[in-house]
């Protein structure tokens, strides 16, 4: 997937190429086609004219006319992944609760979060490195196959999440399963194929990068606030 | 919140607000580089971003130039994962952080803030 002159680490690359071909197969509740066209609706957003303008726009929800779109994924879909693609930070709990009321289960909802922002990782750094994007892969046949965690609870997310007992790491001063880690664990595939993509990119304490980890911790945050993420 | 654990293993005192600021320097070394890195790679800069690579690399190194893009693309993901699921902040955190969040900005980017804000 990246030229072996880009400097980055083995293990990087096979995760990469790994939640390329995952993303291309039957997930828990979607098909490998729909899962690949959620990747190439993900890039669409980018260059989609009501974003654009319902970014700029004071509320998230102004603008008219429709999205700039590349796949026949329900409206709903579309809308949701163009969101979470261009305004992220401005996703709230009544527009989750849109999104579900229009007909996405919970579980159907998870496993697009974690498909589009597993892509959204590679993307990035196949811009962030000069490099063309990654041609999508080619869906491999098949049905979902339903499976989630019926353990989930309700814990103060917008959806159930992984049950975790809370063990605070005195190093790090977080617990030993960050919400984080539980916000996909609905579905476990889903939590699999995400943080399969982003693992080789960060660790909480040691971390193995030519950055020190206050370094590491910088850019994070900083990342988090032009996202205007809280967490 | 993470660097300020960091700053505390380092003993090291980070200017945190600088982190939600658009300039200001935390003191983490090469905090300037790292800035524009992360500003033009979140904003979709590319072009700007192939120069600044370059020149970051000649400062820092150039693993170090690709380390820090590599770290700010899966942040540009996880972050999305958060703000579309609405997870709580860890209740450790949110119990150490309640004036931190508060003086440097980051309650405004509470979810139920911005449903009241943004409905």
């Amino acid at each position: 997937m990246y030229p072996p002159n880009t400097r980055l680490r083995e293990n990087l690359r096979e995760a990469h190429s790994a939640t390329w071909q995952c993303i291309a197969e039957p997930g828990s509740f979607w098909r490998g086609t729909e899962r690949v066209s959620m990747v190439s609706e993900a890039r669409a957003a980018l260059e989609c004219s009501l974003c654009v303008e319902r970014k700029a726009a004071l509320s998230p929800n102004a603008g008219n006319g429709n999205h700039r779109c590349a796949t026949n994924l329900e409206p709903v879909m579309i809308d949701a992944i163009h969101r979470m693609r261009t305004d992220p930070g401005r996703l709230t709990k009544s527009w989750f609760d849109g999104v579900i009321a229009a007909g996405i289960s919970h579980q159907a909802y998870v496993e697009m979060v974690s498909v589009v922002n597993a892509s959204v990782i590679i993307d990035t750094l196949h811009r962030c490195l000069g490099l063309e994007l990654p041609a999508l892969p080619a869906p491999i046949e098949g049905e979902p196959s339903g499976d989630y965690n019926t353990d989930a609870v309700d814990d103060g997310a917008w959806l159930p999440v992984l049950a975790a007992e809370q063990v605070m790491n005195e190093e790090t001063r977080m617990p030993s399963v960050p919400y984080i880690g539980r916000a996909m664990g609905l579905v476990p595939s889903a939590a699999q194929l995400f943080f399969q993509t982003f693992r080789p990119h960060y660790a909480l304490i040691d971390i193995k990068l030519a950055i020190s980890q206050a370094q590491t911790e910088f850019v994070a945050a900083r990342v988090s606030a032009l996202n205007e993420c809280f967490y | 919140m993470l660097l300020r654990a960091s700053g505390e293993r380092d003993h090291t005192d980070y200017d945190l607000a600088a982190v939600t600021q658009n300039s200001g320097d935390t003191g983490v070394p090469h905090g300037d580089w790292l800035r524009k890195l992360v500003e033009a790679a979140i904003a979709g800069e590319w072009g700007a971003l192939g120069d600044i690579r370059r020149d970051a690399a000649m400062a820092m190194g150039e693993q170090a130039a690709v380390d820090a893009l590599t770290v700010a693309a899966a942040f540009n993901g996880i972050t999305r994962v958060a703000d579309a699921t609405g997870i709580p902040l860890d209740t450790s955190t949110a119990e150490s952080t309640v004036e931190l969040r508060a003086s440097i900005g980051i309650d405004d980017y509470a979810y139920a803030a911005k449903t009241e804000r943004y409905g």
